[in-house]
């Protein structure tokens, strides 16, 4: 099958500092690939360079089996959508929408009828009359991402869409996306900074980081085994310790000795990394922490604890109540949830 | 009352007064000092100002034609000039707004005089043509310096989506752009349209007494001392204006783009 877009080689400057070089990568149709690094890691640029917005310093950009590299904006087959949904502030929503088929010349019998679906699909066929300033933030970004996937890209680009948005809205504009891409089966890359956007829209996650990708893998595959710490901090793992790694796959350190899941390093000076899920509270435990902080979060309560004079973040359970702070809490690892990764220089 | 509102019940009679002033100039007979009203009244300027032979007739169609042909023109050099200095950053773009703010900035007289010689040697002196260009440098940089600033603040982002989304750069300008701009435009044409309205320097050094513009006309009116026809060319000058302002700011109101 040909791949819906592929990257070859591709450099993308950004004003004055290094840009992004030799990114290769593939997504095929119906493909969705978020892209994830921090700010100024180059997302948006890559973004606009694959949309002909931006310049490419090399490397080919290949759309459908079209080579698109020298093509218009227009001719690529892509459409790229910005962080802020920018609605046309002269033409109704229905118009918006009906804008991409106007140009392309499809008939009027035609175009009605896809407006008419493309509203549907995003619940806005009631508010097809109203201009944009009469719409609210998340009616905005439905309607913006009901204009980009009318005209049926092969490739559509998403600029952070997700960011601003209240939490209720953001879900909603999520589905909506996901609910349409399933219709259109456009290939989808997404590039954000926010872990659950690129897991719940990406069945690939692919990291920048220092003019490169970093790391191309499932959501799953990424947070569990990141191959690098640089990767393991993008993916929001707090917890990494020195340790030294053996020939026969086990690792000595502050923490003792065991068995990572999994090693992308070499034997010698390794970082292990592992999330706050991996550090359990047990009493029976081999390791002893001294708790420093207790914090509520939305996806429940993490602690931090001093083990082997290293600040780890663990995991409260659920059915138990906080501990104080300044207590000794016993804990062991989950050494199949540890990952060994070169350790920086 | 307040001060503030004096000050606005002030401003409000200097500019309603003197209009009042023309009218009743412009129909009194005989009108001596001290009397505070004409002793009689009379048509007699209005009469023949449309008639055959009449000036002012003629002479406001003259006006009319050049300053919409100006405010045409400069709007067309105005809007890429605009947009041109809006892209450009640093000195370049002040020396841009520089050259731009050159003719606005220049004493009418030294403008005419350079434009004279430029346009005597392409033999449009003493000719519309002639007349009509000249009008549309001045007016052509208000314009240039009105577009810089709208542009300035004109979201290019739209454009870029409007590409993206299949237009080609035409089609971009033409469905997103100009339905943009359509206020902007429609100001800048009045703003150049007063600008070539009330031009006397320019008709009066190229023209070379051949183009007989409304505004000439007063001037000749009050060097000649008929008051009455002077006050009646007055009021006849004033009222284009307003009533292209009046139909101007309908027209933009109904053009208002709301923001996204």
């Amino acid at each position: 099958m040909t791949a819906a877009l592929v990257l070859d080689g591709v450099a993308v400057p950004f004003g004055t500092r290094p840009g992004l070089a030799g990114i290769a990568l593939e997504v095929p149709p119906g493909g969705q690939l978020a892209l994830l690094g921090a700010s100024g890691s180059g997302k948006s640029s890559l973004l606009r360079a694959i949309a002909g917005l931006g310049p490419l310093d090399a490397g080919r950009v290949v759309v459908a089996g079209r080579d698109v590299t020298h093509e218009p904006p227009e001719a690529r087959g892509v459409v790229y959508l910005h962080q802020a949904p920018l609605l046309f502030p002269h033409l109704s929503v229905a118009g918006n929408v009906a804008f991409p088929l106007e140009v392309r010349r499809v008939p009027a019998a035609e175009r009605v009828a896809r407006v008419h679906a493309a509203l549907d699909a995003v619940r806005l066929a009631e508010l097809a009359g109203r201009r944009p300033h009469e719409l609210s933030g998340g009616q905005r970004q439905r309607a913006a991402l009901a204009r980009a996937l009318v005209a049926r890209p092969a490739v559509l680009l998403l600029d952070e869409p997700f960011t601003g948005l209240d939490p209720a809205l953001r879900q909603e504009v999520r589905e909506a996306l996901v609910a349409l891409q399933a219709t259109h089966r456009s290939a989808l890359v997404l590039v954000t900074h926010d872990l659950d956007d690129a897991a719940f829209v990406g069945d690939r996650i692919g990291v920048l980081h220092e003019g490169g990708l970093a790391q191309v893998a499932a959501p799953a595959e990424l947070f569990a085994r990141p191959r690098s710490l640089a990767v393991a901090r993008l993916t929001g793992i707090p917890n990494a310790v020195p340790a030294s790694l053996r020939a026969d796959g086990t690792a000595e350190g502050p923490l003792g000795t065991l068995r990572p899941g999994a090693a992308f390093a070499a034997p010698g000076a390794v970082t292990l990394v592992f999330r706050p899920e991996a550090l359990l509270p047990d009493p029976e435990g081999p390791l002893a922490g001294i708790v420093r902080s207790v914090h509520a979060r939305a996806a429940g309560i993490t602690m931090r604890l001093e083990v082997a004079g290293h600040a780890l973040e663990a995991r409260q359970p659920d059915d138990g109540p906080p501990p104080d702070i300044g207590a000794t809490l016993r804990c062991r690892l989950r050494e199949d949830r540890v990952v060994a990764v070169a350790a920086e220089p | 009352m307040t001060a503030r509102r004096l000050l606005v019940l002030v401003l409000g009679a200097s500019a309603v007064l003197p209009l009042a002033l023309l009218v009743v100039a412009s129909l009194a007979a005989t009108w001596h000092y001290p009397a505070l009203l004409p002793g009689a009244w009379t048509t007699a300027a209005w009469r023949p100002a449309f008639a055959a032979g009449g000036r002012l007739g003629p002479a406001l169609v003259t006006s009319a034609l050049l300053a919409g042909g100006a405010a045409a023109l400069a709007v067309a050099v105005g809007l890429p000039a605009g947009d041109a200095l809006a892209r450009l950053r640093g000195w370049p773009r002040h020396a841009g707004a520089a050259l731009a703010f050159l003719p606005v900035a220049a004493p009418p007289i030294a403008l005419a005089t350079g434009l004279h010689y430029t346009l005597l040697r392409l033999g449009l002196g003493g000719t519309p043509g002639g007349v009509l260009l000249a009008h549309a440098v001045p007016a052509a940089g208000y314009a240039t310096l009105f577009f810089t600033g709208t542009f300035a603040v004109l979201d290019r982002r739209v454009v870029l989506e409007a590409r993206s989304l299949g237009a080609t750069a035409r089609q971009a300008w033409w469905r997103v752009e100009l339905p943009l701009l359509r206020r902007p435009i429609v100001d800048a044409f009045v703003l150049a349209f007063l600008v070539s309205w009330a031009q006397v320097p320019l008709t009066l050094l190229i023209g070379g007494g051949a183009v007989r513009s409304l505004p000439l006309e007063v001037v000749a009116y009050v060097l000649a001392g008929q008051d009455r026809d002077a006050a009646a060319g007055a009021l006849l000058l004033t009222l284009p204006p307003m009533l292209l302002l009046l139909a101007a700011g309908r027209l933009t109101r109904a053009l208002e783009v709301p923001p996204p």
